[in-house]
Parts: C-alpha cells; structure tokens; sequence
C-alpha cells in the first residue's frame, strides 16, 4: 500500500515541477509576504512600531503561503486529471482509489511545505526572525491540512478552472482567519488557540517574537488539525468511488 | 480455433446510473487467442461493460470473471489480469511515453530491472523508440494511441480490452493498430474491442457479441450469426438482431 501511495506520489511530484508556469507562481506567491513586509518595513521605524506591526503581517502571509504551495498540484492532479480523462486509466491499474488519493495528498504537501518553507527563508533573510523550530510539529499538520481541504475541493470541481477559482477562494480562508486574529479584540483569547489556522497564526507570531510556546496547547492544536486533515482525505476518497467524478463530464 | 478456454466471462450484467439503466443483463464470453468484438449502436452499453471489466466502475448486478478470477474475492483482481485501453488516452503531456510506461509498470509491481526491459520491449513493439523520451504535449493521435496501448501492455496482461481504439486515428495508425491487435491474439492473449464500425469488426474479430440497449442480443462467429440472421453480411445480421433482439435476447 504505503509503494503504491509513494508511486503515485512521485508521479506527481514530477509533473508537478514540470508544470514551470504553476511553479513560478507558487514561487513568487511564497514570496510576496516577505516582499511586500520589507516594503512596509521602509515605513516603520521604530522597533516597538515594528514588533506591533510587522511580525502579524509576517504571519498572517506565512500562514497563506502554507496553503497556496500546492494549489496548482491540486488541482492539476485531480479536477485536471478528471478533465483530461487520465483518471480513467489510472484505475485500470491494480491501485486503490485512497492509495491514490493519499500519494497525491502526499505530492500536494510537499509543494506546500516548499512554499511554506520559501516564505520563511524569505523573512529570515529579510527580517532575521524565523519562528521557532518547536513549532514544526504544528506546522506540519497545518501543511496536511492545506493539502487535504485542497484535494477535497478538488474532487469536489468538474475541470481545472472550476477548481482554480474555488481554491482561490480557500487561499483566503487563512488569510481573513489571520487578519481576524491581528485586528478582532474579541481573537486571542481562550479556545482560539486550539482552533485550526487561528491556533497557527498565533503559535507563528509567538514563535516570531521570540516567546516560547505552550506544549499542550501545540499539542491539542496539531491532534485537532490532524484529525480535521484525516475528515477531509475521507471526504475526498468516498467522493472518488462516485461513478459521476470518475465519469462526470 | 478452440474456444474451450474462455478468459473474460461476464454474467448477467446490470448497471444503473441514477435513473438511467445502461445495463440490463449482458453475458457474454470472450475466449483466449481470440478477437472478441462487442458491437452495438450508440447508448447499448458497450463502454460501460469495457469499463467494468476493467475494473474502473462497479457492477449494479451479476458478475465479472477474468481467468477464472472474481473481484469478489480480491478488489483489484480485474486490474491485475486485464490491460485496458478505455474511450480516451489520457496521457500526462509533461511526461514522456518512457515515463509512463514506467510509472504504470511500477503501479503493477513490476520488479526495477524487469521493467526498464519490458518499457524498451513494449517501445520496440509499439514503434514508439523516436518519441520514448519527447513529452506527450505534442503528440499525433497515431502516438498518443500507441502510448497509451503500451500502457495496457505494460504488465503483460493475458486479456486486453479496447473501447472504440480506432476512433480519430488515420488510415496507416488504423492498419498498424490492427496487425499489432493480431499479433498479440497470436501470441495467445485474449483481445475484447468494442466499435460501431462493422467493416473493422468484420475484418478483424474471431467472435461477435452484439449489444442492444443494454443486453446481449446475439454472440458467436460472423459468419454463425449471419447464419442465425439469415444474412449475407454482418451488417444485416446486426440490423436483424437489433431489431428483432431488443424482444428476445439471447
């Protein structure tokens, strides 16, 4: 099973480099945080001004940049494998529909942990503040749930460009989530911090400043966004076995 | 020719997609060594038994058996024993023919060494050696029919099931299908295609099974159901018992 997942996997991971056009704008995407962060730096000044102001940009655009990555592997291994009709080949292999789905989930998180890792390399660079390395077993569920909700979309769409719009509007979903916990005074408090991608923004901008993070609140946090990623793999393989996504025009 | 040996055996059939029925009840067998042609008119369930038989759809009722073996009992069976070539190519146009071919082959479990072997038989045998290595972007439809049957072929498979492969091919691409059809029925596989053009059928199939809305009309030798028919050609033979067959299957 876990071959025949990693196969897959590969596959896409290939094709999906191959895709340059997708590729550089997953790039420059990755990259925007930083660039328009250090622009806005040129206004600040004062380094309490930069703390306030900087470090939630910072993360609002990292927690964006965890989900753009694999956008263009999503819906080009899936809502465009349906619309070029490779799907129907690809079953006559002796393969399982949730192998499948699992080694292009498995794809779609790679380019989005290179997306999320090129925003950050972006703001070490510029800004010399990269969140602590105790958050990686948060960020990596984050990044399982990115490519999970966009694999799910995905199967949800009849063609790539059905797909590109509804994952366009996801790729927001992080980003009103994030600005609402800069701006809201009603954010921050209590069970925010275990909450999906609320939870992440705040765990970054702490990691950011520098302050340590709460074990069980990671902890909870990631089991939560682990089971949330696993609801929507679920969801993307029952809709897998429907003979209308197989056959849909 | 001995038919004692028959490969892919459907049985009773059914398949129902919301509220319309595509498959009423479809039997049939297709031998090995043999070209089996599953003729009908538009709508008569044609691709939807291919695909079944393949294993991309699951049956409403009845039963596939591909060398004696039942999806029942091993999910993938089907896809293990059968190479298909079903209504669309659907190649990856940023991979090459090798890259395919090998990334199927790998999905089927063959061995690293055994493979590189068989992509370079199979490319050989396909005449695809020029383009192995050029992506698919560009490709003619004489070679994106070619990559994607090297594809079938890749495992080796015992029965190989095609749905329409001639459609949109030119004349050459139609003649070079069809003596690579007769020489993998010579090599002893079992070949079922599916087409609505009687002239390839006549000219190419052992065995016919003919298909009216969504059952088995009539199945045999062309010229045992011109016989049956009382008709001079297949065509005529197809006409009576689409006619006739929708009342009375056989």
């Amino acid at each position: 099973m876990l071959n025949q997942v990693l196969i897959v996997a590969q596959k896409e991971v290939l094709d999906g480099w191959r895709d340059r056009r997708a590729v550089i704008s997953t790039t420059l995407y990755s990259l925007m945080g930083p660039a328009v962060v250090s622009m806005v730096s040129l206004a600040v000044h004062d380094m309490r001004d930069s703390e306030q102001v900087l470090i939630p940009m910072m993360s609002v655009f990292t927690l964006v940049a965890a989900f753009v990555g694999g956008m263009n592997v999503a819906l080009d291994s899936i809502a465009g494998e349906r619309e070029r009709r490779s799907l129907v080949p690809l079953l006559t292999h002796p393969v399982t529909r949730l192998d499948l789905l699992l080694g292009k989930w498995l794809a779609v998180a790679a380019f989005s942990g290179v997306g999320l890792a090129l925003n950050l390399i972006g703001f070490a660079l510029l800004f010399h503040r990269v969140p602590s390395p105790a958050l990686v077993p948060c960020m990596v569920p984050l990044l399982m749930l990115a490519a999970a909700s966009e694999i799910w979309i995905s199967t949800l769409c009849r063609g790539v460009k059905e797909a590109h719009t509804y994952l366009s509007m996801l790729v927001f979903l992080p980003m009103m989530v994030g600005m609402f916990m800069v701006f809201s005074p009603l954010a921050g408090h209590g069970w925010w911090k275990f909450l999906p991608v609320a939870g992440h923004q705040m765990l970054i901008d702490a990691g950011m400043r520098g302050a340590p993070a709460d074990p069980l609140a990671t902890l909870i946090l990631a089991v939560a966004t682990t089971v949330l990623a696993g609801l929507a793999l679920l969801a993307a393989a029952d809709r897998l076995e429907l003979d209308d996504v197989v056959y849909g025009g | 020719m001995d038919y004692t040996v028959e490969m892919i055996e459907v049985r009773n059939l059914q398949k129902q997609f919301g509220s319309v029925t595509a498959l009423r009840d479809v039997s049939f067998t297709a031998p090995d060594g043999a070209i089996t042609g599953l003729l009908g008119a538009n709508g008569a369930g044609k691709s939807t038994t291919l695909r079944i038989i393949c294993g991309v759809l699951k049956p409403g009722g009845g039963q596939v058996l591909v060398d004696g073996v039942s999806p029942s009992g091993d999910p993938l069976a089907l896809q293990r024993h059968v190479g298909g070539l079903l209504d669309h190519a659907g190649l990856y146009a940023r991979l090459t023919p090798r890259e395919i071919l090998t990334f199927s082959g790998r999905l089927h479990g063959i061995p690293h060494q055994r493979l590189n072997d068989r992509v370079e038989e199979i490319t050989a045998f396909l005449g695809l050696q020029s383009v192995a290595d050029r992506r698919t972007a560009r490709f003619s439809a004489g070679e994106r029919m070619k990559t994607a049957l090297g594809r079938a072929l890749i495992h080796a498979p015992q029965n190989l099931v095609l749905d329409e492969p001639t459609a949109g091919l030119d004349i050459p691409s139609v003649r070079a299908l069809r003596l690579l059809l007769q020489r993998t029925r010579d090599a002893g596989a079992c070949i079922l295609f599916s087409s609505h053009l009687l002239e390839e059928v006549s000219a190419l199939c052992d065995r016919v099974v003919i298909l009216a809305q969504g059952r088995t009309v009539a199945q045999g030798t062309p010229d045992a159901l011109c016989r049956r028919a009382g008709a001079l050609t297949l065509e005529d033979a197809f006409v009576a018992f689409t006619t006739v067959g929708e009342a009375a299957p056989c």
